[in-house]
């Protein structure tokens, strides 16, 4: 289960590697906007806040105990840019399960980004990771994330209305996820065809 | 918020706090395969039983997050004890609770733990302000399954091997209810009015 990928993770056109401390300019880039932070647990940073983050997720890389996360940059081959962030979590060691997430900057949607990167994720996660399980969650008004689950043929599990408070409110949130012997069947599927 | 008012009388039941006196009666249906099959935390013999006795003998009452309150349904007919039903509170920020019920299946399939969730959700919702209650069932307890959608509970969440259970892949299945929908009964209402809280 211990989970030490090589790096960088190789899709199509991206590129998945570990964070190094070059890279505060660019998450900054969007980690700064309110429209990438309205979902997401964190708030809009400074770019201070940025730094701290990417000073800790230098470390991220690696699973080997519950909670522990890989957060990487995803990069164009092409063109080097940064043009957002994936996570792996490992959330259970005797269940083997495990949560991906993802943010991307505004600046690049649309190209089919996201999908690869977790794509590549969930390869990783089943693969090497040799996880049972992967979850996904987000706030039900983000379409786009969830539309994302749903490409990926992950299955609504959860709609959780107002289970928590989310920046104030009552929120109500989805669960999407996948087992192992569906994502691996698919991927036959997909090769088969 | 004003104490607790105990035992609860239901149509046909009294709902109190277990005794030290019910250690027989709570025998006679918690170490029932058929019970023990579904619930979160086992008790699997005889030598267990003072223990869990002692557990929810000390769930009076709701002081704190992570605080449970377990009630003996106990038949006012007999004065027969039939089942437990527990309110669990989970989250104090988003006001969220748990119930748990067990009932003995010699007495199942004749609206009794529906008539004790009944209760202990109006005290959830009147008497602690809970926001929103959830109960989860394993998707094979197909009783359970049909009494939550019976009281009007909405299936949330429908989990598939997202853990292991008993030492297999599980399945499943959160219910939930909030307080603008929780509809008292009428049975409830015919019930004396409950101290206001202030």
């Amino acid at each position: 289960m211990p989970l030490h990928p090589d790096y960088p993770l190789r899709g199509e056109r991206l590129l998945l590697r570990p964070f190094t401390r070059g890279d505060v300019d660019a998450v900054y880039a969007y980690r700064r906007r309110e429209d990438v932070a309205r979902y997401l647990f964190d708030v809009a940073l400074s770019r201070e806040e940025c730094a701290l983050a990417i000073q800790q997720r230098i470390g991220q890389t690696a699973l080997e105990r519950e909670e522990d996360k890989i957060i990487l940059a995803v990069e164009l081959q092409q063109t080097g840019a940064l043009v957002g962030e994936v996570t792996l979590i490992l959330r259970s060691l005797d269940a083997r399960q495990g949560e991906i997430g993802w943010i991307f900057s505004p600046d690049y949607h649309g190209h089919g980004y996201a999908t690869e990167a977790a794509r590549i994720l969930l390869d990783l996660a089943f693969g090497p990771g040799d996880m049972h399980r992967v979850m996904a969650r987000c706030d039900v008004r983000n379409d786009s994330s969830w539309r994302l689950m749903e490409r990926l043929q992950m299955r609504r599990e959860a709609h959780f209305r107002e289970h928590a408070i989310f920046k104030g409110e009552w929120d109500q949130e989805y669960i999407y996820a996948i087992l192992r012997r569906e994502w691996l069947g698919r991927s036959a599927a997909m090769a088969g065809q | 918020m004003t104490n607790l008012s105990l035992p609860i009388h239901t149509e046909r039941l009294i709902l109190r706090t277990f005794e030290r006196s019910d250690s027989n009666a709570l025998a006679s249906y918690h170490l029932l395969p058929t019970v023990q099959r579904y619930v979160f935390s086992r008790t699997r013999d005889q030598s267990d039983l003072p223990g869990a006795l002692n557990i929810l003998r000390g769930h009076v009452s709701l002081q704190r997050p992570g605080d449970t309150l377990s009630l003996a349904m106990v038949r006012q007919q007999d004065k027969e004890l039939i089942g437990h039903v527990s309110l669990h509170w989970s989250d104090a920020t988003a006001g969220q609770g748990e119930v748990r019920f067990v009932i003995n299946p010699a007495y199942s399939g004749q609206g009794y733990a529906g008539e004790a969730i009944g209760a202990l959700l109006d005290l959830a919702f009147d008497h602690y302000r809970i926001h929103r209650i959830f109960a989860r069932c394993d998707g094979r307890n197909h009783h359970s399954i049909k009494l939550l959608q019976q009281i009007g509970m909405r299936l949330e969440a429908h989990y598939r091997e997202h853990a292991l259970f008993q030492g297999e892949w599980d399945e499943e299945l959160h219910f939930a209810i909030l307080d603008r929908e929780w509809q008292r009964s009428h049975k409830v209402r015919d019930l004396p009015p409950r101290h206001r809280v202030a």
